[in-house]
């Protein structure tokens, strides 16, 4: 068999150099992207779970109040528990750095006394083990350790400041002394800051709660007895577990969104297969002759079938251990942005590195050289086919195989397109994990590459006209030779399609859900100024404000109204979801919530615990107008009666509104993330801002958007999410182009005598490559069209199934005209572009030795 | 009309050097009918390619219409044979997408004319060459003499001057292969053409007015046909 695979597959391999490179860059760019975006996903993920853990030490259970926290009191009540060997109890906010947009550090607040039970700090210049008794460090609010690495890199030394934004605004931190990169200061990329965790209750604004109670039990008792124990004793609003599972809500939530970057990476990936599909069948249409007398001298149709096989098996190989390089590359490129979008979106995360893993590598080559196998398998299969006489005959390289109608592939492309809606109809196995939408949007671009030849085949027809005029005789001739051989032409056809129709995909769900986050502001949010700190929308990035700013800004001139609004990241019923507390009256009286069910609740049964869910939420836990649910919060587990569903863009895992008076009352916290302001008179708009901007600036890293910013901010981030898996679509595009470049390419050497003819008949070089270039014209139209098509069906799927079970938002679908016409123009463009390396070839050849080509 | 100077080509392989034309020199007057005969590899078909402007000769001049072909740029290769010379080879005449008619006319379409103007001449030269009701025909449904008279329909559409064909009649049966040849020689006739016919078949040879013989690639022989009485 090798042997087989040197003599006959290697000369063709070699004989056919920009055939076979094209075919490896299609392979080694499609790993390249599916191997690069996994591995930025586990890095980032990594980057996550190091921090956890890092952080969590060698605790065996946790007692944590993550993002609302509880009083410090409860530390005691911890250490009185019969089996806790040691409890240490610690808080950790993250602060931006001033003047450093994006930057933020991890600050922990530890008790260094007990902290060591669990964490091992080392010190640089400071003795560890004597802080707990340093004065200077406990008795200030400032004092902070850092790791020597992060100093040296930020050029700070010890007795020098960094200013970090705090709730009460930017505030020099000392640095007191440096530690060794180790423990838990490896966390959150290094960026970690030590302080007394009552130094920080009282430079952040916290009260005297804590987040994190890190217990050591007695091995004896056992952890799932420890574990219930300790949650009897801190009551249902506090989560006991170990810190392995902790995350773990934070993991579900960013599922879909990996996912999502996933399969737009498999894409690529798809169309790159598609390259190898394309250079089988040619290669195995222009050996038909080759196969025919292997055949003649005793190979069986199995020993053919496998020389196929293997010989794409080794085009995967090597394009896929090129592309594992060239992910490295990939995954260095878009990690900024994807970091950057889960950090606006989910959670702050920092990491800037990404490793290409085991686990990647081997999906990389495994997919790469499965997929290619895969691909050759029709291809083979028709090879197996060549009967040994047609070693003898002289015109076996000519033509690409007629298309049958009722074929296999038709009955497939048929049935995958008929099981399309029944797929998107199963639910989702878990979570945030649309499989069913998946699956079907795999269906209709298979089921529609499969179906393409028999369409292709009757273009010739109303191509013909067009073709002509644009290209004269060659553009009529380049309609007639599009359309001829389909099952060639349908592969760089699909594979652009294919791309195309994933841009156009993305481009309409981004589109449809900038229009309806747009829209969901100027109702829902019609504030006119809002001010933030640390970042320009509140979410994840932000840094709270104290409430007696609100009385600050009240006092600008030309300012009506202020509401203080807090978002604040809290785990209920299972999911990260925003708490969101508002000004009821303000809300009800300026914002006009695009209300689905129920209403807005009055004072009364905001008191009695009515509260406004949003659609997402309603439909991830099934709650209706009157459905109850718990929260959990600082002052115990609170149950609510959903009064109203409305739609609300604030975060794709849900989003409660309660009255802020309530939420004071229950959360302990008077805590600020964007003051809504109202201006008397907007066209003083401008002045006003300035006034806001000019009174907290030198104390906050403040922002104050206006609504149209707002909205263009919002916009920003729903297309930033989707940056890196829209250039992956374009990158799949592009791989498509050197399918066109590789047929073409066969179709030249097929048509040689063809073109030989022309010539001698009368045919200049232009008209040649205007005949090729006509051709690449066309297959670039139709992939395109079809792309354009397919691209509104799978976005229609996409925005009204996959995304709603991913994000639970039903938002209204609109078609991205704007974007389909510039993929056709573009595509069709640049398949011209790609098709004139194969024209100048054609044009170029000797016409004598063309005459005479057999 | 057609001077043939000492010309020489030399095909090179590799090392190996071939001499497919040895120093030829042949004249033919206008509207003679030549036929060029000789074995398989004798230089035949380099010949007729170097008369066709599809290739050039190594050395010595090669001039029709007292113009030296050899040196035109390729644009203006093209449009010379377009307008002034009609192809005839021995298979894969036509495209096989293009209708019977619109085989005919796609030099003058190359040329750029308007098929308005060129279908109705076309049509009375198939109906002419008995190929009535066939113009919508693609080549694979026309049988291998009919696909010849299409072609030499083609050749002689643009009124050349020369018509060049090799072995036209190598893929017919004799029965075909001499109507075929009868056409030809009627049809140029007719229009007072010159004709260079390649042929390795003595008897299709003796259809035209005289006989060249070439053997590797040298003029071995140059004889009128007798007309037989
Ligand atoms: N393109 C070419 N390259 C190399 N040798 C060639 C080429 N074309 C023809 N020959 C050689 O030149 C000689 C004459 O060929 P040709 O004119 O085709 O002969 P004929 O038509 O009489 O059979 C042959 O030996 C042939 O092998
Ligand atoms: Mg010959």
């Amino acid at each position: 068999m090798w042997s087989l695979l040197r003599l006959v597959s290697l000369r063709h391999v070699f004989g056919a150099p920009l055939r076979s490179l094209l075919t490896l860059i299609g392979v080694a760019v499609g790993v390249a992207t599916l191997v690069g975006i996994a591995a930025i996903n586990r890095s980032v993920m990594d980057a996550f779970r190091s921090t956890i853990d890092t952080v969590a030490g060698k605790a065996d259970l946790t007692v944590a109040a993550e993002t609302s926290g509880f009083p410090e009191e409860l530390l005691e009540t911890v250490r009185a528990v019969p089996g806790v060997l040691h409890a240490s109890g610690g808080l950790s906010v993250v602060a931006p750095v001033k003047d450093s947009p994006g930057e933020s550090m991890y600050v922990m607040g530890v008790d260094l006394l007990d902290d060591g039970f669990f964490r091992t700090y080392e010190g640089v210049d400071t003795d560890v083990g004597k802080l707990a008794d340093d004065l200077e460090f406990l008795n200030s609010t400032d004092r902070i350790l850092v790791s020597e690495r992060y100093a040296k890199e930020k050029g700070l030394k010890t007795g020098g400041t960094i200013e970090l934004i705090t709730p009460e605004g930017a505030k020099p931190f000392i640095i007191h002394g440096l530690l060794k990169e180790t423990g838990p200061l490896k966390a959150f990329g290094g960026s970690v800051a030590v302080m007394f965790f009552g130094s920080l209750q009282e430079a952040f604004a916290r009260g005297r709660t804590l987040t994190r109670i890190d217990v050591a039990i007695d091995p004896r008792v056992g952890l799932e007895a420890m574990k219930d124990r300790l949650q009897k004793v801190v009551g249902s609003s506090i989560e006991v577990d170990s810190p392995d599972r902790r995350g773990a809500a934070v993991q579900t939530m960013v599922r879909s969104f990996q996912l999502g970057l996933n399969l737009g990476s498999g894409v690529a990936l798809l169309v790159g297969v598609f390259l190898v599909y394309n250079t089988v069948s040619i290669s195995v249409v222009q050996r038909r002759r080759e196969i025919g007398t292997l055949r003649a001298l005793g190979a069986t149709r199995r020993r053919i079938r496998a020389l196929f096989a293997l010989e794409a098996g080794v085009f995967g190989l090597v394009g896929s251990l090129l592309g594992l390089p060239l992910g490295i590359l990939v995954g260095k490129a878009a990690i900024g942005s994807v970091s950057n979008s889960i950090s606006e979106i989910y959670v702050k995360v920092n990491t800037h590195s990404v490793q290409l893993g085991v686990p990647e590598m081997v999906m990389g080559l495994t997919l790469g050289v499965l997929g290619s196998v895969f691909a050759a398998l029709r291809p083979s299969w028709i090879a197996s086919a060549v009967q040994p006489v047609e070693a003898l005959r002289k015109d076996a390289a000519i033509g690409a195989g007629a298309v049958e109608v009722k074929s296999w592939p038709t009955y497939l492309g048929v049935f995958l397109l008929a099981i399309v809606w029944p797929t998107t109809q199963i639910p989702p196995p878990l979570e945030n994990l649309p499989l069913g939408g998946y699956a079907a949007i795999f269906f209709i671009l298979m089921g529609v590459t499969l179906l393409s030849p028999l369409v292709l085949r009757t273009l010739n027809v109303p191509f013909a006209r067009p073709g002509e005029l644009l290209f004269g005789i060659s553009g009529r001739l380049a309609a007639d030779n599009f359309a001829r051989a389909p099952v060639r032409t349908a592969v760089p056809v699909s594979a652009l399609s294919i791309g195309v129709a994933m841009a156009v995909t993305l481009s309409s769900f981004i589109g449809s859900f900038q229009a309806s986050t747009d829209r969901w502001i100027e109702q829902a949010v019609p504030a006119d100024l809002f001010v933030t700190s640390s970042a320009k929308l509140a979410g994840t990035q932000n840094q709270s404000m104290q409430a007696s700013l609100q009385k600050e800004i009240e006092a600008v001139p030309n300012v009506d109204l202020v509401d203080p609004v807090r978002l604040m990241a809290h785990d209920v019923l299972g999911l990260r979801i925003y708490v969101i507390s508002l000004s009821s009256d303000i809300y009800r009286s300026r914002g006009n919530p695009l209300i689905l069910e129920g209403s807005l609740p009055d004072a009364a049964q905001r008191a009695s615990g009515q509260v406004v869910i949003s659609e997402n939420f309603a439909r991830r836990r099934d709650l209706k107008v009157g459905s109850t649910f718990p929260i959990k919060t600082p002052t115990g587990e609170h149950t609510y009666t959903v009064g109203a569903v409305i739609i609300d863009y604030t975060s794709d895992q849900g989003s409660v509104i309660v009255d802020r008076e309530l939420f004071v009352k229950q959360f302990n916290s008077d805590l600020v993330d964007t003051f809504h302001v109202y201006v008397k008179d907007l066209g003083a708009l401008d002045q006003t801002r300035a006034a806001i901007t000019s009174k907290l600036s030198g104390r906050f890293n403040a922002y104050v958007l206006s609504n149209a910013e707002l909205r263009q901010e919002a916009r920003k981030l729903v297309g930033g999410a989707f940056a890196i898996t829209y250039a992956m679509e374009i990158v799949a595009v592009a791989l498509a182009l050197l399918g066109i470049i590789n047929t073409l390419l066969a179709a030249v050497l097929d048509r040689t005598r063809e073109i030989g003819l022309l010539r001698a008949v009368g045919a200049d070089r232009r008209q040649i490559i205007k005949l090729f270039a006509g051709e690449a014209f066309f297959i670039g139209l139709t992939g395109s069209l079809f792309g354009v098509v397919t691209g509104g069906v799978v976005g229609y799927i996409v925005t009204k199934i996959v995304g709603v079970q991913a994000t639970g938002w039903n938002f209204p679908f609109s078609y991205p005209w704007g974007t389909a016409v510039q993929m056709v123009v573009i595509a069709t463009c640049a398949a011209i572009i790609a098709g004139l390396y194969p024209a100048r070839r054609a044009a170029s050849l000797d016409v004598v030795e063309a005459l005479a080509y057999e | 009309m057609i001077q043939v100077a000492n010309v020489s080509k030399v095909y090179r392989r590799g090392k190996n050097e071939v001499r497919a034309l040895d120093d030829v020199t042949l004249t033919v007057p206008r509207g003679q009918f030549l036929s060029v005969m000789g074995s398989s590899g004798s230089g035949k078909s380099t010949l007729l390619n170097l008369l066709g402007a599809l290739d050039v000769p190594t050395s010595g001049t090669l001039k029709i219409d007292g113009r030296e072909i050899s040196r035109f740029p390729d644009d203006e290769l093209s449009r010379f044979r377009r307008d002034r010379l009609g192809f005839i080879f021995q298979f894969f005449n036509l495209l096989p997408t293009l209708t019977a008619i619109e085989n005919v006319i796609l030099p003058e379409l190359l040329a750029g004319k308007s098929r308005d103007e060129l279908e109705p001449k076309a049509r009375a030269l198939l109906e002419q060459f008995g190929l009535t009701g066939r113009d919508t025909h693609r080549p694979d449904e026309l049988s291998g003499g009919q696909m010849q008279r299409v072609a030499i329909a083609r050749a002689l559409l643009s009124e050349p001057a020369l018509l060049l064909a090799d072995e036209p009649t190598g893929n017919l049966d004799s029965k075909t292969g001499g109507e075929v040849l009868r056409l030809i020689r009627e049809a140029t006739r007719a229009r007072n053409l010159t004709v260079v016919m390649v042929t390795h078949d003595a008897h299709a040879a003796e259809v035209g007015d005289r006989i060249v013989r070439l053997a590797d690639g040298r003029v071995v022989g140059d004889d009128p046909v007798r007309v037989a009485a």
